[in-house]
């Protein structure tokens, strides 16, 4: 696992993916929806996919010796660390903007911890969709990642939405400082156990689709 | 002497395309050509053996050990080579060896700098700047290094030029004669096979037709030509790929057939009019358009 790592981060990862972890910076404007700041770092995982099939990579990997599942865990294994990265890179942003600029978001919801638990759902749903469905075909990656940007978008209407017009949401999930942080860090651990649960049943699907696939 | 490789009952249906009971073996020390025209099963039966492709039923062992089961193993001392090096394309032939390496506890580091030489490969060109012939030999000098005992490559003289694929015919000889591996390889090229084969596996629609040793195999077949009014009925039930025109025969006989052909003009076959009168006999038994 720790060579098939190595050669994720040295042959397949692309310098996007760093570039688009500084995307983390958009936290520090006034007035926006932070969650696009997060779905940039999707955009660059589709990237590798894409670019792995013009490099040949699962050709490549599977004839290593290692089994078919390794590869799958291996590449799962990167994306988390992408998705996981971009949410830690995010933090100084987010403590920067509640506590630099004194001024409400008006476009969504706050830079707190209840947008990084949106986040997780955002990065849960895409894996969800976008691996199993590429691990079908071991090539396809565009109607996988418009389905899967379709349904990350749809996480944020239905979690903008909600936090507007459920009674207590409002104050309590779209605000700075002390007083709802309890409410907010259950929000973010609720995301981060949905992130968990999706991306272990993307795991299991995408594996055995692979198992099966004539490459 | 023990084989290295042995199919058995190979199947695999996909739409269009079938491979039927496919089997052969494959003894270590040898060169076995594996031929076949577009089309036949040649890559399909590869990728199975490599476990790529699932076969609906039949058994692959490379050592004696089922690939299904003892892949790792398999895999560490088998290198499978398609067409060149087709991945990567943008990446240094440095880094691809720095992943590569990774994963044979068997690299030899100082060997692979040798084939470097040898083959006169700059580790620091890109796949893409290398030539097809140069692609085979860095992906031959990357199995070698992790001394695979079997090296298995698919169509790997397509597309090169005359000098470049006796090159390479030359290096399949020495590797097999000085590092004591076994070669087996795809083409449908069959002056390479005239040239450095000991063994001949023939693929035809997805059906294993010959696989024996290249001489036996040549040998077994004779070319009979004359004049189609003095062609005997027997004899022409005899002929594979029968073919005439202007009043004047040819076809393909078994040796043990060779006493129905006297009289008529005999000559020794070579691998090419083999297989063009073999598959012309398979063109023939499908419907005429």
């Amino acid at each position: 696992m720790k060579n098939l790592l190595y050669k994720e981060f040295k042959l397949s990862v692309q310098p996007l993916n760093y570039l688009f972890l500084a995307m983390a910076a958009m936290l520090l404007i006034p007035s926006y929806p932070y969650e696009v700041a997060f779905f940039y770092q999707t955009l660059g995982i589709f990237f590798i996919f894409m670019i792995g099939n013009t490099n040949n990579d699962l050709f490549f990997t599977t004839l290593l010796p290692v089994p078919k599942r390794d590869a799958v865990r291996a590449r799962f294994v990167t994306v988390i660390i992408l998705e996981l990265l971009q949410i830690v890179i995010s933090v100084p942003f987010a403590l920067v903007r509640s506590r630099q600029i004194n001024a409400p978001n008006m476009a969504g919801v706050e830079a707190n911890l209840a947008l990084f638990g949106v986040a997780f759902v955002m990065y849960g749903v895409f894996n969800l969709i976008f691996l199993p469905m590429f691990y079908k075909t071991g090539h396809k990656t565009g109607v996988p990642f418009l389905v899967s940007g379709v349904a990350m978008a749809l996480v944020v209407v239905v979690a903008e939405a909600a936090i507007n017009l459920v009674p207590g949401w409002k104050s309590a999930l779209d605000s700075i400082g002390p007083t709802y942080l309890p409410q907010q860090l259950f929000a973010m651990l609720g995301g981060l156990v949905l992130f968990v649960v999706l991306t272990a049943l993307a795991y299991q699907l995408s594996i055995e689709r692979f198992e099966h696939l004539d490459l | 002497m023990t084989e290295i490789v042995s199919v058995t009952n190979l199947n695999k249906t996909y739409p269009g395309f079938q491979l039927k009971n496919v089997g052969f073996s494959i003894q270590p020390g040898r060169i076995m050509g594996f031929i076949g025209r577009n089309g036949a099963g040649k890559t399909t039966t590869m990728k199975a053996m490599f476990n790529l492709v699932h076969p609906d039923s039949g058994e692959i062992r490379f050592f004696g050990m089922d690939i299904r089961k003892d892949e790792f193993e398999i895999k560490q001392r088998v290198s499978f080579i398609s067409g060149g090096v087709d991945y990567y394309a943008y990446s240094k032939l440095t880094m691809i060896s720095d992943v590569y390496r990774l994963f044979y506890p068997s690299w030899d580091e100082s060997l692979y700098q040798a084939y470097l030489s040898r083959f006169e490969l700059d580790p620091q060109k890109r796949i893409k700047e290398l030539s097809q012939g140069m692609g085979v030999k860095f992906a031959l000098a990357l199995g070698l290094s992790h001394h695979a005992e079997l090296l298995i490559l698919d169509e790997p003289t397509s597309g090169l030029d005359p000098i470049s694929r006796d090159e390479l015919l030359t290096i399949f000889e020495q590797i097999v004669d000085r590092e004591g591996a076994t070669v087996f390889f795809s083409t449908h090229i069959t002056s390479d096979l005239d040239k450095c084969a000991d063994d001949i596996t023939y693929i035809q629609d997805g059906k294993i037709l010959a696989s024996m040793g290249k001489e036996a195999l040549v040998d077994s077949w004779r070319i009979v030509e004359g004049r189609t009014d003095e062609l005997p009925v027997e004899l022409r039930g005899k002929l594979t790929g029968f073919h005439e025109r202007r009043g004047e025969f040819s076809g393909l006989l078994h040796k043990k057939d060779l006493d129905k052909a006297s009289g008529f003009n005999v000559s020794e076959a070579d691998l090419e009019a083999i297989m063009v009168y073999s598959e012309r006999t398979a063109e023939s038994e499908k419907p005429s358009i």
